[in-house]
């Protein structure tokens, strides 16, 4: 029992009960729609199919299996995603700096970016599209505008959660406007800099995504309409749901890694930690 | 932090697979047997005799507000059809998949004969397998019938290069005069293109295309003219659009009711390009063509001429850009991204209302291509 | 800033800290800003910077127009779409809260179960809609209240992340003194827990609601194009850019905005009143 407990102190432990529970939540439901429905791969299949779906190599378009299909079109997906969410996490931290340098700009810009979140992308896309002329500049520049805002309003929230006292201590330093910047202000801001960069990596691909809808020149958004729609294995489109819900929770994991990489506060935390499981 | 990681991931990994094995061992066979029980074979043809009429079926699907249809202006021929009969006009909106009809919520579904009647009736991957249990009625019988894919281009664009435009025309007539004669390996093209479709469905599709591309709304086969802008088809179309067409914006609605056969065909390219002898004095000699859809046979005959060097004899180097999402057809043309589009004679009518200056070239489908599907078992006459 | 301080204060500065002429400029910028904005977008000025024509972007008058002539339907379409926000938006920051105070007296089994609907956050919307609708057939032989039932689902799941993140932090990131204070007391885990960790999450659930407020609003648009029923503003964008209608659409895109810029500054009310009271 005791061991157990310890087991249970450790955070993965609780996440894989909690992964466990779903899936068994998942499988018993999947149980009850394959026992009452006449399709229930349309509705809910089992895991093991899926699973089995991902491995089989039989065609299902273009000579391609279900996976390569997936695969092919997550790397158009993601490739425009990540530029996209690069450029916009760019924009966003400069922005959230000139905010900060000058309070006219920030009373000036602030409630639009909140009115830039709540532009539907789909209404962006053709405007953007013809402006462009190019549907993957439009993707990218899409993923770009959703992806700066939560970038933006949290290193801007970051920037102003410096406390009074270290200001004050930097004043008794006689500290220069651009040390100040970079001692104080921007290490602190970066923890939440990469909250922001945590909501906007899934947030890319899901404009992306959703422009893929737009056009059909492959990309998961265009696949995944494609197997609703029961042009190809309906495989394929729970293939596409899982493998996105992945890129999601993953993009915003491997923020959580670049942080723990490059910010000090957190290494120092680390290092800590391992003297302490030294001892 | 990055050790943990790792370690949740693989313990994940392993507890789904785990889990899925467990469960999958316990039921997989079971499920097999049932998933082939349901197709077509098993079902015995139903007897036709004791079904009610289309009038019937039609006033009885409607009284019970179980008539299908997509929405997004594919509803015009299913508003005109109900109408016609005096009835109400409401229909449920279908979605992507055939469902709805399958568990009964829709009798009446909308279904195109080359792609969800297929789907309904055959059992392949994504069918349902209804074989023969199930009937439809089509629109062109019921003389409520709109044209679909036509192929069109911006009026600058035309006026511009007139010889491309009839060289593009004369290549693209020709593949799809190929692909009539011989779907099956138009079907085979179009697959080899990186089509999305299954390839028994993409058969299925280049056969069903074939139909609808050589054969008038009447029923009488149209060989020689391929493409051709059927004006009284065409004027039909329209009517029926003007009818039910709604737009919110008053201006457009007015510019609409106001259109033309004169303001969206131009017939003249395509005479001239098949009284041509082939020899074109092209002014652009790379052009692209976007589809109002994937890849698939619904375009066979652009594959054709690409595939079979038609548009490399008229001197002309085509992209296919493939469709697939809503937008994109009319608003690419327009705004110069590709030179030709593929679209619905009433989606680039209400472009044009809109304030997009585009115009009808050839009509490569000469008949309506929606039906409306029903179970034989749902309509017996009592 | 350190160099200003000696300096008698200048007007720039005086200005600077009157409140009144901080709350005056705090509303009258964005202002200016705007419409700054929008007569060059009327002028057509923005129309040649972005080498786009009238068509693809509306002038205001034309968009205004059609507004006009459709209230009623748009106010329908506002309805549909807000009931799916604000449901969604409660019900899921009330299971997040709930997760989040689970996760905060049972930290062993909890943690995972936010780590859990963290993920969830993550999953893009696109794949999340499609699925729900498929689980919700059951729900209802009328297309519009099923169709409703699975926006509300995928619009619940985003809020209930947001919320369950933020608040969980509220209840256990405390300050420490504090909780050193309650420890001398000997103060009960209920005690701790009502008295001090309760009151702390307080401010955690705004900044949650400043992303969940904005999210749910777009989350429900963005499950609107894939909803089985068509109803709502989203879908109305999509539908009249089918039809290339792009005034139409420019008028349900502002429409979008509007009720994003409502909600935002309710919920900026809501929080200056509560707050004030609060401390």
């Amino acid at each position: 029992m005791k061991r157990i407990n310890k087991l249970f102190e450790k955070k993965w432990a609780s996440t894989l009960m909690w992964i466990i529970l779903l899936i068994v939540a998942w499988e018993i439901a999947a149980t009850v729609v394959a026992a009452t429905k006449r399709t229930p791969e349309n509705i809910m299949p089992h895991l093991y199919q899926i699973l089995a779906a991902a491995f089989s190599t039989k065609p299902v378009a273009s000579g391609m299996s279900a996976t390569m299909v997936v695969l092919t079109s997550a790397r158009a997906t993601i490739l425009r995603a990540l530029l996209g969410f690069l450029v916009g996490t760019g924009i966003g931290f400069l922005l959230a700096l000139v905010m900060k340098m000058s309070g006219i700009c920030e009373k000036m810009l602030f409630p639009y970016l909140m009115l830039i979140q709540l532009i539907p992308v789909l209404g962006l896309a053709p405007i953007i599209f013809s402006i462009t002329g190019d549907i993957n500049k439009s993707r990218v520049i899409i993923a770009g505008i959703l992806s700066f805002y939560p970038v933006a309003t949290n290193t801007l929230a970051g920037f102003k959660s410096v406390d009074k006292d270290k200001y004050d201590l930097m004043y008794t330093y006689a500290a220069k406007r651009r040390t100040i910047y970079t001692k104080v202000l921007i290490p602190s801001a970066i923890p939440y800099f990469f909250t922001g960069t945590k909501i906007a990596a899934p947030m890319a691909i899901t404009a992306s995504i959703l422009v893929d809808t737009l056009q059909g020149d492959g990309g998961l958004g265009c696949m995944l309409s494609q197997s609703l729609k029961h042009a190809m294995s309906i495989y394929v489109f729970w293939l596409i749901v899982f493998f996105s819900a992945f890129i999601g929770v993953f993009s915003s994991c491997l923020m959580t890694w670049i942080e723990n990489l490059i910010s000090p506060e957190k290494r120092g935390l680390r290092k800590a930690a391992k003297m302490k499981g030294g001892n | 932090m990055k050790k943990r990681m790792t370690k949740m991931v693989s313990a994940m990994l392993i507890a789904a697979m785990t889990a899925t094995m467990v469960v999958g061992c316990g039921s997989s066979d079971k499920k097999e047997e049932g998933g082939s029980s349901s197709g077509s074979t098993t079902q015995a043809a139903a007897d036709t005799s004791s079904v009610m009429s289309h009038e019937e079926i039609i006033k009885k699907a409607a009284a019970d507000g179980k008539v299908g249809n997509w929405g997004l202006g594919n509803e015009y021929e299913v508003l005109a059809l109900l109408a016609k009969y005096g009835l109400p006009t409401e229909y449920l909106s279908e979605d992507f998949t055939m469902d709805g009809f399958d568990d009964d919520s829709i009798t009446l579904a909308s279904a195109m004969t080359y792609n969800e009647l297929g789907l309904t009736k055959n059992d392949y991957e994504g069918g349902y397998g209804y074989g023969d249990t199930v009937g439809y009625i089509d629109m062109n019988d019921e003389g409520v019938a709109m044209l679909e894919d036509n192929i069109f281009c911006s009026k600058t664009f035309a006026k511009e290069n007139p010889e491309t435009v009839k060289a593009f025309l004369y290549a693209s007539l020709k593949g799809w005069e190929y692909a009539v004669e011989n779907p099956d390996e138009a079907a085979q093209i179009c697959f080899e293109a990186g089509s999305s479709v299954s390839q028994d469905h993409q058969s299925y599709m280049a056969g069903e295309v074939a139909k609808l591309v050589s054969t008038d709304m009447n029923g009488n086969a149209v060989t020689d003219d391929i493409g051709k802008i059927n004006t009284d088809a065409m004027q039909q179309t329209l009517d029926i659009a003007k009818q039910y067409v709604t737009l919110d914006d008053s201006a457009a609605q007015e510019a609409f009711s106001k259109l033309t056969l004169d303001d969206i065909c131009d017939s003249s390219f395509y005479d001239e390009a098949k009284a041509s002898d082939g020899k074109f004095n092209v002014e652009k000699s790379e052009v692209s063509i976007q589809l109002k859809w994937l890849p698939q046979a619904q375009f066979m005959g652009y594959f054709v001429a690409d595939a079979k060097g038609y548009y490399d004899e008229v001197g002309l180097k085509v992209n296919i850009v493939s469709g697939g999402g809503d937008i994109s057809e009319t608003t690419a043309v327009n705004n110069g991204t590709v030179d030709f589009g593929v679209t619905w004679p009433t989606n680039m009518a209400v472009a044009d209302a809109g304030g997009m200056d585009l115009v009808e070239i050839a009509q490569i489908y000469q008949r309506s291509g929606l039906t409306l599907v029903y179970k034989y078992d749902n309509f017996k006459a009592e | 800033m350190a160099q200003k301080r000696k300096r008698p204060k200048s007007l720039y500065r005086r200005m600077k800290e009157n409140k009144k002429v901080q709350a005056v400029a705090t509303v009258l910028l964005p202002v200016l800003l705007g419409i700054v904005i929008l007569s060059l977008w009327q002028t057509q000025v923005l129309h040649h910077w972005f080498k786009t024509d009238t068509f693809t972007l509306p002038l205001l008058d034309r968009i205004g127009v059609i507004i006009s002539e459709n209230t009623g339907k748009i106010w329908e379409n506002v309805v549909a779409t807000m009931t799916v926000a604000i449901i969604g938006l409660v019900a899921g920051s009330l299971l997040g809260y709930g997760v989040a105070v689970l996760a905060a007296l049972f930290p062993r089994a909890g943690k995972g179960g936010l780590s859990v609907i963290g993920a969830f956050a993550s999953i893009p919307v696109v794949a999340l809609a499609p699925v729900m609708n498929n689980w919700t057939k059951d729900v209802s032989n009328d297309a519009s209240t099923r169709s409703m039932v699975a926006k509300i689902l995928v619009v619940m799941l985003i809020a209930a992340a947001d919320m369950g993140l933020n608040a969980y932090r509220g209840l256990t990131e405390l300050k420490p003194y504090a909780k050193d204070l309650m420890a001398t007391y000997a103060a009960k885990k209920r005690t701790t827990f009502v008295k001090l960790q309760l009151p702390n999450s307080v401010p955690y659930i705004f900044v949650a609601l400043k992303v969940s407020v904005p999210a749910s609003i777009m989350t429900a648009i963005v499950s609107e194009y894939f909803a089985e029923y068509i109803t709502g503003v989203g879908r109305q964008i999509r539908e009249n850019i089918v039809l290339s209608q792009y005034s139409t659409a420019w008028a349900y895109i502002a429409t979008a905005c509007l009720l994003g810029i409502i909600s935002y500054v309710v919920l900026m009310i809501v929080q200056s009143i509560l707050l004030r009271r609060y401390h």
